[in-house]
């Protein structure tokens, strides 16, 4: 931890002073809002130019977003942004977009492209010119949302929209899901120890070669990564926008359906099951749980406020009774936490909470220099984490400190901040932090360490497992955080040293360093050496087997003023392969988890983009971006069985079996931020559809 | 302190075999053939349309004579020139060499270098790398790091 004298904390506590005096209307660096000549309508029609030279490449010609880029138009836009200022959506945009660089982008262009956007929205009741100041409610200037808040509309649909009955259905218990029936995958990676891997051997080496497709379910098109559930014959299947299916595993026959909202077209990667209830995290923050057989609504609690911003992008996980979750979108300068919270499984009222961002007065505090709570961002919990029901602790990723870049945080590379970048251990009885462990303090690229955690057991040794963007296999004690050792996955040029006793990494001098818009040039990129597809372990030959992706980024931070509402992530990006690859983004890469020594990998041109799935057939399976699904011989790393589906391969693969038949279950599936939109700028060979959501379900011929 | 004959003897040993892994590093270093795949300069959303091609450079050494001959494709605009670069993979750093190129979008590149010792040393720790520039992209459109050619 750095120590501040009283004169720096003094000089920085001025500068914060003028930067929030400026950002709160003190100076306005927008255009003068008293030349007459210049209206709101007159700023729009400039900022279209502004917009389609800067914007239009991810966000589309005509807002209506792209595989690169977010819809800017719409319902969605209004839904994000109606409640928020002109003064906010500029200082976010200005903060982060575009991806690439700011260069030659004015204030004046920004505060056009802002007065372009809303008009496009049909922002209709202005006049003034937009300045940085300008604080009307969006929505509230839309005369067409005004008109629909006043007349009723025929609304999206909600709640059972197909109707059906699972009969005979038995009650998930705590015991099922502790040992789960070979024939089941009720989690998201199957058991509490996320090891991603099905007993199953039916299908195996020596017959994956005869494997054809038993049948396809489209799913509803947007973003989608799903891990499907499977329990006793029932697939239980997420789609974009908040929609469960319940099918037919041998049929693929639609059971029921339920929509609990908001209808859009964003990812949800998993649900839970437990008792007789599917429960899922919607991406608007609130938890929802479904009767198992029919689908119906049994209760609903708020988990955050989405309207400030807060969100899930994956689900919960059901350990000692208790739906536990993490939480997504804390990037803003807010007084509200960032945590993982667990909800009673039969009500969903609120049993405890854990802050994964430290408070001054609190422990950890003092890792965040002087900044007030207020400016204290990021720690999202993004990936559900794991369980050990013997220690009765819950495992969890957090991810890094924001902004991205140290000095846009108006901290330095000592300013570690907890319990960002970490894994925690926290009680499931109580909420409470048992241990922490720190991978990447400081976080200075955008790479976080938030992904699984693998728990693994050898000998008398109980281990955890995780791998994060910086592509580092990290092995530490589960039982007190212990760091045990590392295994570099992919070329990593960040740190110039990892302390082989400690695990406390040291990053290369200039990033140490870094100043606002100074470009920066490291590997791996944002997308991650591993990002949240899923590394799975193989229990019999003691093999962690990790999608790997190999690309690199230069890195530039921007400012970010303190000012309530504000924050953000604040980097200029560029992207370019991986020195010494050949070109090849995907990686599969197999590790001894005894010696953390490689025992073999695959490269290939086109980026993976599922979790990987080993089976007790000796194979792991993985899908990619070219539409290729593998199965790998997990012992030599050989190919032993391809196809090619509709669109890209995303998702998680699943096995389980129905009336003693294996099937292997995985989704083609578009959308995704930087796993998807780096090989997006540099695999631009690779042609797929830009529909086609669906789930295939493979098997042995009868 | 006296050594004892053991102790002497892995002295010796330990000698030998420092010289013998000198000798080793400075024989490879000396020659062989290397590879530069080259492939666009960081590019984002905007630019990928723009910062375009890809090309294969074979290097190979002999002494401290660098043989280059290689090809580029697919570029935004005519080549302008091409360098040998010194820095560590994925780390810009200041030209060392000039090469000859192509003055169109599509086209070879040569050159018969003299490497100075650290040149030598750099290129053998893939701290060179070959950078195209163009005419719409004068800081640079292919980039790529030379590495021993497998």
């Amino acid at each position: 931890m750095k120590i501040i004298n009283k004169n720096t904390a003094r000089a920085l506590l001025a500068s914060a002073l003028v930067l929030l005096l400026a950002a709160c209307g003190g100076e306005s660096t927008a255009p003068a809002a008293s030349d007459a000549s210049v209206t709101f309508n007159s700023q729009a029609e400039t900022g279209a130019d502004a917009f389609a030279s800067n914007c239009a490449a991810c966000h589309g010609a005509n807002l209506e977003g792209t595989t690169l880029g977010p819809i800017l138009s719409g319902n969605s836009f209004v839904q994000r942004w109606g409640t928020q200022t002109p003064a906010l959506l500029l200082n976010n945009i200005q903060a982060n977009m575009p991806p690439g660089g700011n260069d030659g982008i004015s204030d004046e262009d920004y505060t056009n492209i802002v007065a372009h956007i809303l008009s496009s929205n049909g922002v209709d009741a202005v006049t003034e010119a937009l300045t940085a100041s300008t604080d009307f409610e969006i929505a509230d200037n839309i005369s067409q949302v005004v008109a629909r808040r006043s007349r009723p509309e025929p609304e999206p649909p909600q709640g059972v929209t197909v109707a059906g009955t699972i009969e005979n259905f038995t009650p998930v218990t705590d015991a099922m899901l502790e040992n789960p029936d070979p024939a089941d995958w009720p989690m998201h990676r199957r058991n509490y120890y996320g090891h991603s891997y099905s007993p199953l051997s039916q299908i195996n080496t020596d017959n994956v070669g005869g494997m054809t497709l038993e049948w396809v379910w489209n799913m509803y098109e947007g973003d989608s990564e799903p891990a499907p559930l499977v329990y006793d014959g029932i697939m239980y299947l997420i789609n974009p926008g908040n929609v469960i299916q319940a099918l037919d595993a041998a049929t693929g026959e639609l059971i029921w359906e339920n929509w609990a909202g908001p209808a859009n077209r964003q990812d949800m990667r998993n649900i839970a099951i437990y008792n007789d209830k599917i429960i899922q995290a919607t991406t608007d923050a609130r938890l929802v749980a479904l009767d198992a057989r029919t689908g119906e609504q049994v209760w609903e609690t708020e988990v955050a406020d989405s309207s400030k911003g807060f969100s899930n992008s994956s689900g919960p996980i059901v350990a000692d009774g208790k739906v536990i979750l993490g939480l997504a979108g804390c990037a803003r300068y807010i007084p509200e936490d960032c945590y993982i919270s667990a909800h009673d499984a039969n009500t969903g009222e609120l049993e405890w909470r854990f802050n994964t961002i430290a408070k001054a007065n609190g422990p950890g505090g003092d890792t965040w220099g002087e900044l007030p709570d207020l400016f204290r961002a990021g720690g999202e919990t993004w990936i559900t984490g794991s369980y050990d029901p013997d220690l009765k602790l819950t495992y969890w990723g957090t991810a890094q400190q924001k902004p991205w870049v140290p000095v846009s945080r108006h901290l330095t590379i000592n300013d570690v901040g907890l319990f960002t970048n970490s894994t925690v251990a926290v009680s499931t009885d109580t909420g409470e932090l048992d241990w922490f462990f720190q991978h990447v303090p400081a976080e200075a690229l955008d790479l976080d360490e938030v992904f699984e955690r693998i728990l693994v057991n050898r000998g008398d040794d109980k281990l955890v497992f995780s791998l994060g963007k910086y592509g580092i296999l990290w092995k530490n004690d589960r039982v007190s955080g212990e760091f045990q050792a590392y295994k570099e996955t992919v070329f990593q040029n960040a740190f110039t040293d990892i302390d082989d006793e400690t695990g406390l990494v040291t990053y290369r001098e200039d990033i140490q360093n870094a100043k606002l818009n100074e470009w920066t040039s490291a590997c791996p990129s944002s997308a991650g050496g591993k990002d949240w597809h899923s590394m799975t372990y193989h229990p019999p030959t003691g093999t962690m087997i990790a999608p790997l992706s190999q690309t690199c980024l230069e890195n530039a931070a921007r400012e970010v003023a303190l000012v309530q509402g504000g924050g953000g992530l604040a980097a200029s990006r560029k992207f370019f392969e991986m020195p010494g690859t050949d070109g090849n983004l995907g990686k599969i890469g197999a590790y001894n988890v005894d010696t953390m020594d490689e025992v073999w990998s695959y490269q290939q041109r086109a980026s993976f983009h599922t979790g990987t799935m080993s089976t007790g057939g000796n194979l792991v399976f993985v899908g990619d971006l070219d539409r290729r699904f593998k199965a790998f011989d997990v012992t030599t790393g050989e190919i032993v069985w391809e196809t090619r589906l509709g669109t890209s391969v995303q998702g998680h693969p699943v096995s389980f079996a129905v009336d003693g038949k294996q099937y292997i279950a995985v989704t083609a599936a578009l959308g995704g931020t930087s796993p998807r939109a780096v090989p997006g700028v540099i695999l631009t060979e690779i042609k797929y559809p830009r529909s086609g959501n669906a789930v295939y379900v493979f098997a042995l011929p009868d | 302190m006296k050594l004892g004959h053991k102790t002497f003897s892995k002295l010796i040993t330990i000698f030998a075999c420092t010289l013998t892994l000198v000798f080793s590093v400075s024989a490879v270093a000396q020659s062989g053939t290397f590879r530069a795949r080259l492939s666009p300069m960081p590019t984002t959303p905007q630019t990928v349309t723009t910062i375009t091609g890809e090309g294969e450079v074979i290097l190979t050494l002999e002494g401290n004579t660098l043989t280059v001959r290689g090809n580029f494709a697919g570029m935004n605009s005519a080549a302008t020139m091409a360098h040998v670069h010194n820095g560590p993979p994925a780390q810009p750093g200041p030209v060392v060499h000039q090469l000859e190129i192509t003055k169109m979008p599509a086209g070879e590149i040569s050159a018969v270098l003299e490497l100075t010792d650290e040149q030598v040393s750099a290129l053998n720790n893939n701290a060179l790398y070959i950078q195209v520039h163009s005419e719409t992209n004068p800081p640079g459109e292919l980039r790529g790091w030379v590495f021993a050619r497998n």
